[in-house]
């Protein structure tokens, strides 16, 4: 029996997911209250960032593997729609984890 | 507080034409707007509010019907919605209000209130503008009093007495009884004189009339005050017994001075004052005449509302007194009342 894809299984009920960060190889939990980019910060990381609420486009990040849940106004929803990239104050998994180029 | 599901005067297109590519900020009952051209040459008035970093955008300039904020160049449309900015994506930038906008009689008519309820049908209608059997002339003060002041000045004008000693006033408008009648939301109190001298204003205009300003006349006042904030007066003098305010053309001077009363806060307001009149329509020196005349005299009235003002606000808990000649004022306030309670109740209720 092999580990089930994490990036292919829809997200918890209680909203909570994973993301791995491809980079610096570190997984990080994301609780249903927080943000990816609060996760990220608790964690000690600096990432770009400044409106917080998905408009200015600032945090944009690269999805490299799982399904994001996009809840900008930045992206078109012709973007959105490839799951390519995602903006990290605001936007959430549908996925259990989310692999970014951080 | 205000009515504002309403049509108020903002300014005059001609005061916004001679801003050139600026726009105009002005606040009417608190809200801060901004008057711009947009791309098809129509006006429109947006918040006076940045959604990036909450600048006024009146300090801005237009560019091509787009209001470019004069501090980082945001560009906003006549929507209330952001164009376009340098180095921006713009299609998340929260929209700010819109107001509706209507240019008629030579003036810019703004909807303060709720968007949604902005009819154009509710505007109201004036024969004497547009019309070339009258002329218009008038001006804009800004008055630091409380928007009702001037409605209470101009619905009793025995003050005219007093303020205006030299030009409109004379003692036998106190003496001459006045009467108020309410019907719906219009009120009206009309005043009428007979046999006397006619005061300065009236003698040069009598003049320009070739009527003999040394002639006796029957005197009439009119006043007209309906909401929310509009006043015509119905003023002149006929050559006495000839029927007064029916009495022929020929035997008249007579006008309509049109007062637009615009809150601005609750203790200021845009004023824009001007005097409509049928006789000898079509000549610019004697509107320009009357015009000075009418500047100088209603320039009077605003030193008094001012320090009146300054006076209440001083003693905001004394009582005034409401008088027989006040009932006018009484009367309209009472409209006005009750339409803000109107208009208060259904947005509880919506």
């Amino acid at each position: 029996m092999s580990t089930p894809d994490l990036t292919q299984t829809p997200i918890d009920a209680d909203g909570s997911f994973e993301v791995h960060l491809q980079k610096s190889g570190q997984t990080l939990q994301v609780g249903k209250e927080q943000s990816i980019l609060s996760a990220l910060q608790d964690a000690g990381h600096e990432v770009p960032f400044s409106c917080s609420q998905g408009v200015c486009g600032t945090c944009l990040t690269q999805v490299i593997a799982g399904t994001p849940d996009h809840w900008d106004m930045f992206l078109t929803p012709e973007e959105q729609t490839t799951n390519t990239q995602m903006l990290i104050c605001c936007s959430r998994s549908q996925t259990a984890r989310l692999v970014l180029d951080l | 507080m205000f009515i504002k599901n309403t049509w108020y005067v903002a300014c005059t297109e001609a005061e916004l034409e001679a801003l050139g590519d600026k726009p105009l900020g002005r606040t009417i009952c608190n809200e801060k707007m901004a008057f711009f051209k947009g791309p098809d040459g129509r006006l429109a008035a947006v918040e006076d509010f940045c959604p990036h970093r909450g600048a006024p955008l009146s300090l801005g300039r237009v560019c091509k019907g787009h209001l470019q904020c004069g501090y980082h160049g945001l560009e906003m449309g006549t929507d209330g919605k952001t164009v376009q900015m340098p180095g921006q994506r713009v299609r998340g930038f929260p929209a700010i209000k819109a107001y509706a906008v209507v240019q008629r009689y030579g003036f810019v008519w703004v909807w303060p209130g709720d968007q949604s309820l902005a009819d154009e049908s509710k505007m109201p209608v004036f024969e004497f503008f547009d019309n070339p059997a009258w002329a218009y002339g008038g001006g804009l003060y800004h008055v630091k009093a409380d928007y009702r002041l001037m409605i209470d000045n101009l619905m009793d004008l025995t003050h005219e007495t007093y303020v205006h000693a030299n030009s409109v006033g004379q003692p036998e408008i106190d003496e001459a009884p006045c009467t108020t009648m309410v019907d719906g939301d219009q009120v009206i109190l009309q005043r009428h004189m007979s046999g006397i001298q006619a005061p300065p204003f009236w003698q040069m205009a009598m003049s320009a009339n070739g009527l003999d300003p040394q002639a006796k006349v029957d005197r009439w006042q009119i006043c007209r005050f309906t909401p929310p904030s509009h006043v015509m007066i119905d003023v002149g003098v006929a050559l006495a017994g000839k029927g007064g305010f029916d009495a022929a053309p020929e035997h008249k001077a007579y006008s309509v001075v049109v007062d637009f009363i615009t809150p601005e806060t609750e203790t200021s307001h845009w004023y824009h004052w001007g005097m409509a009149r049928q006789f000898k329509p079509d000549d610019a020196a004697i509107t320009d005449k009357i015009r000075t005349g009418q500047g100088g005299i209603f320039n009077e009235d605003m030193e008094m509302l001012q320090l009146q003002q300054a006076n209440i606000s001083q003693w905001p808990n004394r009582k005034l007194l409401m008088l027989n000649i006040d009932s006018g004022g009484v009367q309209s306030r009472r409209i006005i009342e009750r339409l803000l309670a109107q208009e208060n109740s259904s947005e509880i209720t919506a």
